[in-house]
């Protein structure tokens, strides 16, 4: 597994999918450990502390779905195919040169595959509760933070102190308040940016490995746009209709949901999803215990493999409010079974606030595109 | 300011025109729509303006459908889900709601004080589309027009595939047993409906009013019927029907001129 070679296809990729394996392939040479991780629940503050990389191996393309159907099921979520494809393909800088991949027990398409992908990697799952208030789940879950923490000084052969750790929760609060000033730029009426621009920086904070580095170039884009707003300089008209996204991972070719809205008079101000506001929305608690600390953040995040999800319903809530929202989209991924599910809820907590609500279900590929732009089109033409 | 304005909906399908003046409609046109939705929609405008010798340039050009972005003689444009709500009240005042079945969606509007509310689109599926019915009644070997003539709707056979390419399947191998076609045939109506109750029931309507059905299905008064028995609503056509979303075209394109 600890291969620091590029695969034998590498001449066969772009030139930005080379940059991509030679960066990875850089951090290796210079010993750093990397650790994939796929989900917003794992507390990538472990990783940090051991002086390791983690990085999101989520994938977002269809490129690698038909290499994946030989293994796994058409109707599964296209999420789980295109990263398992990547995966078996070689493809992903980040999986390829993983030397740790951490799951969790989140929707049962995730946990099968990464039976699967444990056959190819080495993989530690932990066993995510599916509910959040109760005592035995708190304290699963505190437990399996520390068995994540075991199994990374075992794997890299070092042992992570407490103040390795307290100041991997040092920078990544900081990280989180980051993102959050920048999302909250975006409450302003119009918002300084679009939709488009403020997924971009929340998607590719994911893959700047050094935080200090990354924590500063948050700190000068958060200046650079609050100096062109109050310069005048308006990116977004005045009248944009102000959408509240919602729903599955959202990144990669599902931003043809954000394009159809903003092409046709609105304008995406938040994301309720992992790469949005999810991930930045609540601090680790500095004082105490750093594990039980940690286990509590994270066990709190509101996705729909917890029931009842009841922490999702209050965010989507707070964030109408905050955000001044004249509507919600949500976009669910064909055969996310609890996403899907939870669009009742979504639309009944929606309904009685008077907040008008549509959702669309789609997949990795463009097919959809036409069909999208005239649903959100449609949806603007509906709230103006 | 122009007298005239041409609507013009651009399916997947059909492309329906209307020449309207503020008022009243003066004429109506269909044509296919074919490969070119861009050469087919001037074609039908063609049409319009000839038939009642209006020059272009009199004319306000509002279009809408699945074609509308290739046509870019047009002067405004407006998705088909806005204009089939507005077509609709203009031909029903009033009306709470609109089913419209086109060539390769299905939807289901709702409409609250003259303004859209809520609405269902299909999904990127074309179960109980158009396309559905008439892939259907190609496997079945009966022509479009007569299907109302041809269906069995007291004894349907049940189609569970909601997919068109297994629904395919599933009436070959109905057809394989030996099922009778005229009851195949009444299944498949139900089927539509079924896809229609879907959309339908998630909306807010009271049952003692009706919905206007409008698009190339309301050509099936036993489509209709089926639909209205299946969601619990009277429902109801009109002549100018398939025109809907033209008329709506034009109505929105009159509303946006006088903003």
């Amino acid at each position: 597994m600890n291969k620091n070679e590029v695969p034998s296809i590498f001449e066969t990729f772009g030139d930005a999918r080379k940059q991509g394996f030679i960066a990875v392939k850089n951090l290796k040479d210079q010993g750093k450990k990397v650790v994939g991780v796929f989900c917003t629940y794992s507390p990538v503050e472990i990783i940090l502390a051991a002086g390791a990389v983690s990085v999101g191996i989520c994938a977002f393309s269809d490129e690698t779905i038909a290499e994946a159907e030989k293994v796994l099921p058409k109707n599964l979520c296209p999420l789980i195919k295109s990263s398992y494809g990547f995966a078996v393909t070689e493809k992903c800088p980040y999986m390829y040169f993983a030397d740790l991949v951490v799951g969790e027990t989140t929707c049962d398409g995730k946990k099968k595959m990464y039976e699967l992908l444990s056959e190819i990697k080495n993989v530690h799952v932990m066993q995510l509760p599916q509910t959040q208030e109760d005592e035995v789940s708190k304290d699963l879950w505190y437990k399996e933070v520390l068995l994540l923490k075991d199994r990374i000084e075992k794997d890299f052969g070092i042992t992570i102190t407490d103040e390795d750790i307290k100041k991997a929760i040092r920078l990544k609060n900081e990280e989180r308040k980051l993102l959050k000033e920048f999302y909250e730029l975006s409450k302003s009426c119009p918002p300084p940016i679009t939709g488009a621009e403020q997924l971009k920086v929340l998607y590719g904070s994911q893959f700047k490995f050094d935080i200090e580095q990354k924590n500063k170039e948050l700190r000068d884009t958060i200046d650079k746009v609050k100096t062109d707003y109050a310069n005048g300089i308006e990116n977004v008209s005045n009248d944009a209709k102000r959408i509240l996204i919602t729903g599955c991972p959202l990144a990669g070719v599902t931003e043809k949901i954000v394009t159809a809205i903003e092409a046709s008079g609105g304008v995406v101000v938040a994301y309720e999803n992992c790469i949005g506001v999810k991930p930045a929305d609540r601090l680790v608690d500095e004082e105490g215990d750093p594990y039980k600390a940690l286990a509590e953040r994270y066990l709190n995040i509101g996705c729909s493999v917890m029931t009842p999800n009841n922490k999702r319903m209050e965010l989507i809530t707070s964030l109408v409010k905050e955000f001044n929202v004249d509507g919600v989209v949500e976009m669910t991924l064909q055969a996310c079974h609890t996403y899907n599910i939870e669009t009742n809820t979504v639309r009944e907590l929606l309904q009685k606030q008077d907040i008008p609500f549509i959702t669309v279900e789609t997949d990795y590929s463009t097919s959809d595109v036409a069909q999208l732009k005239t649903r959100m089109a449609a949806f603007i033409e509906m709230i103006s | 300011m122009k007298k005239y304005f041409a609507g013009i909906d651009s399916g997947s399908t059909m492309c329906k025109s209307v020449l309207f003046d503020g008022e009243t409609i003066l004429d109506i046109n269909t044509v296919k729509t074919g490969w070119n939705p861009k050469l087919s929609s001037a074609e039908s405008l063609g049409v319009l303006l000839e038939r009642n010798n209006i020059s272009k340039n009199d004319v306000y050009v509002s279009t809408t459908g699945y074609g509308r972005e290739a046509v870019d003689f047009a002067d405004y444009s407006f998705t088909e889900i806005t204009c089939h709500a507005y077509g609709g009240i203009y031909l029903i005042p009033n009306i709470q709601g609109i089913i419209d079945i086109g060539g390769q969606d299905s939807k289901v509007i709702e409409i609250k004080n003259g303004k859209v509310v809520n609405f269902f689109m299909n999904d990127k599926c074309a179960a109980g589309t158009g396309r559905f019915l008439s892939m259907a009644s190609e496997t079945l070997d009966i022509d479009l027009k007569d299907i109302d003539a041809f269906s069995d709707l007291s004894d349907p056979v049940s189609i569970n595939s909601m997919c068109t390419v297994f629904a395919e399947s599933e009436i070959i191998g109905l057809l394989a047993m030996q099922s009778d076609r005229s009851k195949i045939m009444a299944g498949v109506l139900y089927s539509i409906a079924k896809k229609i109750q879907q959309q339908s029931s998630k909306l807010d309507f009271s049952e003692d009013m009706p919905l206007l059905m409008t698009g190339g299905l309301t050509i099936s008064k036993a489509l209709i019927d089926t639909i209205a028995t299946t969601i619990g609503h009277e429902v109801i056509t009109h002549k100018y029907a398939l025109h809907a979303g033209a008329i709506g075209a034009c109505i929105c394109a009159n509303k946006q001129l006088r903003k």
